[in-house]
């Protein structure tokens, strides 16, 4: 057994670390606030790894990548997960849009939309869940409707990451009814710029701009959009499904959060409770394990013998991680001291804990709903074990 | 990155499953609770046969995987002997096995195994073992010490990770055992296993054993790097924690027949005990591993 990642891997930890700290703000919390400086930051950082040739490092040669390997590939998820994400919306371009585009579109859609995500230049949004289709998505309404040598997209989409910032969709829609709700569905790739397209944002605990409504009004799309054949989406989206399989490294940050804790608290770590700090040790180990079990799943991926049961343990561990360890944050947090006198790095460097555990307890509140609930990652791990259908 | 054990080690350990099955499978633990004075008799020659006492885990990474492996296998079965204990012998002293012991208690599952043992407390002070009680169940043993030095310090992590090895076979097995019984026990007219909550509840058991699994790799990768002895307790406090997981979910399901000596589970689950209270429980392991760690995390990714 060798747990070691290697050479490459670990030097390209290293020249991230120093890409986040020169061109990411000291409290920078990610790219979801009011503040359109966050956003920005994010584009810009994407545009700093596009030039190095590390925003698309995953992606083969030919389509402007490095082919990295797949280890290389953990080391950007869980620095830049880690570090709030500061990729900003970009990240699903680059980590499955692109690939899919790459891998299902024409020659004119992989023109048109790589090198834009290869630049650093685009966001993508999804439009999959809808009101009466979360975890059942093939029960979804939007449809796609014949209209001369053309379509018209019509429905609402929800819960749409990015919305707002973005200015392509990766719109899944109903074209047919068929025997199954699986079949008749396809892909359209829809730019958001349409008047006939609203978006409507949900403030919500999570952070501002994380969740919107999408309502197509009678878009126009034209074949050209469709991508993939039409009625062959269902496919599609299980292929979208396999590139998220290990999803964003959520173990990384509570680690980097859970280490820093005692170091921030300087001298108050000391009057943590015994208690809490046991916790902490235990969140510790629990971030190590899902560390490991994400491992498994890039392993068994790269090995092309991963079954959907070896992610769904992995999302159950590190989704259930995410959530304890923000509590053991929260209550060590509680800890600092607030309103301190005076200002100074460590006043500072105090209130930016402060926030980012916050951050990070909102947005885990989400992690057992998002990218597929855990009752659905529940369902896929114990048909395996029981072997039923 | 090598997430697995290797060919040789998985294949040993499979053999050993195989031959521990010929030499009795289940019935060796109720023969052993029977005659406790004949446990070493009814192991020795399977033991024998597979060549365990060539293993030199200590000193030979390959050889630690195999041990690895076959504690593992030792586990499935509930095999009675201290299998744990003895590949965990120190290369420095003359004697047939080592048992860590908490401070003040010491206690190990060895009681009617004849051997030269010592004993390591997790600081390393180490003992030569003079003299046995039977303490309880699950042939646990207090022992009397003579105390030899304090260099065991090195001797710690094996001494831990492999029994962490057993307790993860016994999972396994637990595991098995229960997705059978609740495909094939009918309530309601349909198996239990078409029931979602029963589904569920068998999920979380699995996510526990298939993680424990994981960090039970990482640990014996980690041995004898500066890391080890954090390592092993990180592993132990997550698997006294799956082992109660598990073990519950088991029981749950299995309902009342669970407890009846008929059936497997009852074994298995009152002889992990030893393995879970040994030589600290969960909240002392926790407790320990805490103050080791003081104010840096486990090595990981920012530790």
């Amino acid at each position: 057994m060798d747990f070691d990642m290697g050479e490459k891997a670990t030097q390209l930890r290293s020249a991230l670390r120093g890409l986040i700290k020169t061109h990411v703000p000291d409290d920078f919390l990610g790219a979801f606030t009011d503040d359109p400086a966050d956003l920005e930051v994010a584009q810009r950082f994407c545009r700093t790894l596009a030039e190095q040739g590390l925003l698309c490092m995953s992606w083969p040669k030919e389509f402007g990548g490095r082919d990295a390997s797949v280890w290389e590939q953990t080391v950007v998820r869980e620095e830049m997960w880690a570090h709030h994400e500061p990729r900003g919306a970009q990240y699903m371009g680059v980590n499955w849009v692109g690939p899919i585009i790459m891998r299902h579109g024409t020659e004119e859609q992989r023109r048109q939309h790589l090198p834009p995500i290869a630049h650093g230049e685009v966001i993508w949004c999804q439009g999959f869940s809808e009101p009466e289709a979360g975890s059942d998505l093939a029960s979804l309404r939007t449809t796609a409707r014949r209209a001369g040598d053309g379509w018209r997209v019509s429905g609402q989409k929800i819960w749409t990451s990015y919305a707002t910032m973005a200015q392509w969709c990766f719109l899944l829609a109903r074209t047919s009814k068929e025997e199954k709700k699986q079949q008749g569905l396809t892909i359209f790739l829809v730019p958001m710029n349409d008047p006939a397209i609203q978006v409507r944002p949900i403030r919500a605990m999570l952070g501002p701009h994380h969740l919107n409504e999408v309502f197509f009004d009678d878009l126009k799309a034209t074949d050209a959009d469709v991508l993939g054949p039409v009625g062959g989406g269902w496919s599609i989206v299980q292929d979208v499904m396999s590139f998220e399989r290990v999803g964003i490294a959520r173990y990384a940050r509570c680690e980097r959060l859970l280490v820093a804790a005692p170091s921030v608290l300087g001298d108050r770590w000391e009057d943590v409770p015994a208690e809490l700090r046991g916790r902490w040790t235990r969140m510790l180990a629990h971030c190590r394990r899902a560390r490991l079990l994400a491992y498994r799943v890039v392993s068994l991926q790269a090995s092309g013998r991963i079954q959907p049961a070896d992610a769904a343990a992995y999302r159950i561990a590190v989704t259930k991680l995410d959530q304890d360890s923000a509590e053991v944050l929260m209550e060590i947090a509680a800890f600092m001291p607030r309103n301190n006198a005076g200002a100074g790095p460590h006043v500072a460097a105090t209130e930016y804990f402060r926030a980012e555990v916050e951050d990070h307890w909102r947005y885990s509140q989400a992690s057992t709903v998002a990218s597929g609930s855990i009752e659905v990652q529940r369902m896929l791990l114990s048909r395996a074990l029981l072997a039923v259908s | 990155m090598i997430l697995d054990l290797g060919t040789e080690a998985k294949e040993y350990g499979h053999e050993a499953l195989r031959a521990f099955q010929a030499a009795g499978g289940d019935q060796l633990v109720q023969q052993a609770e029977a005659k406790p004075d004949a446990r070493e008799a009814l192991v020795a020659p399977v033991l024998e046969a597979l060549g365990v006492w060539e293993l030199d885990p200590r000193t030979d990474p390959d050889s630690a995987e195999a041990a690895a492996a076959l504690c593992r296998s030792a586990g499935y079965w509930a095999l009675p002997y201290p299998f744990a204990e003895r590949l965990s012998r120190p290369t420095d002293l003359d004697v047939d096995g080592l048992v860590v012991v908490a401070d003040g208690a010491p206690e190990g599952a060895v009681a009617a195994v004849e051997k030269r043992w010592a004993a390591v407390t997790l600081a390393g002070h180490r003992s030569s073992v003079t003299g046995q009680v039977a303490a309880g169940s699950g042939f646990v043993a207090a022992l009397e010490l003579s105390a030899i030095d304090n260099n065991g310090a090195g001797d710690v992590a094996l001494g831990l990770v492999l029994p962490c090895w057993t307790l993860l076979g016994m999972l396994d097995r637990a595991m098995e055992l229960t997705i059978a019984h609740v495909r094939l026990r009918k309530q309601f007219g349909q198996p239990l296993a078409s029931f979602q909550g029963v589904q569920f509840q068998l999920t979380d058991a699995e996510v526990e054993r298939s993680g424990l699994d994981m960090l039970a790799k990482y640990s014996l990768w980690s041995l004898g790097s500066d890391d080890a002895l954090d390592d092993a307790l990180a592993l132990r406090l997550a698997a006294i924690e799956a082992a109660e997981v598990v073990f519950r979910v088991c029981h749950q399901l299995h309902g009342a027949v669970g407890f009846c000596d008929e059936t497997t589970l009852s074994w298995l689950s009152r002889y992990s005990q030893p393995l879970r209270r040994l030589p600290m429980g969960l909240s002392a392991t926790r407790d320990y591993l805490t103050r080791r760690l003081a104010r840096r995390g486990l090595t990981g990714l920012y530790g």
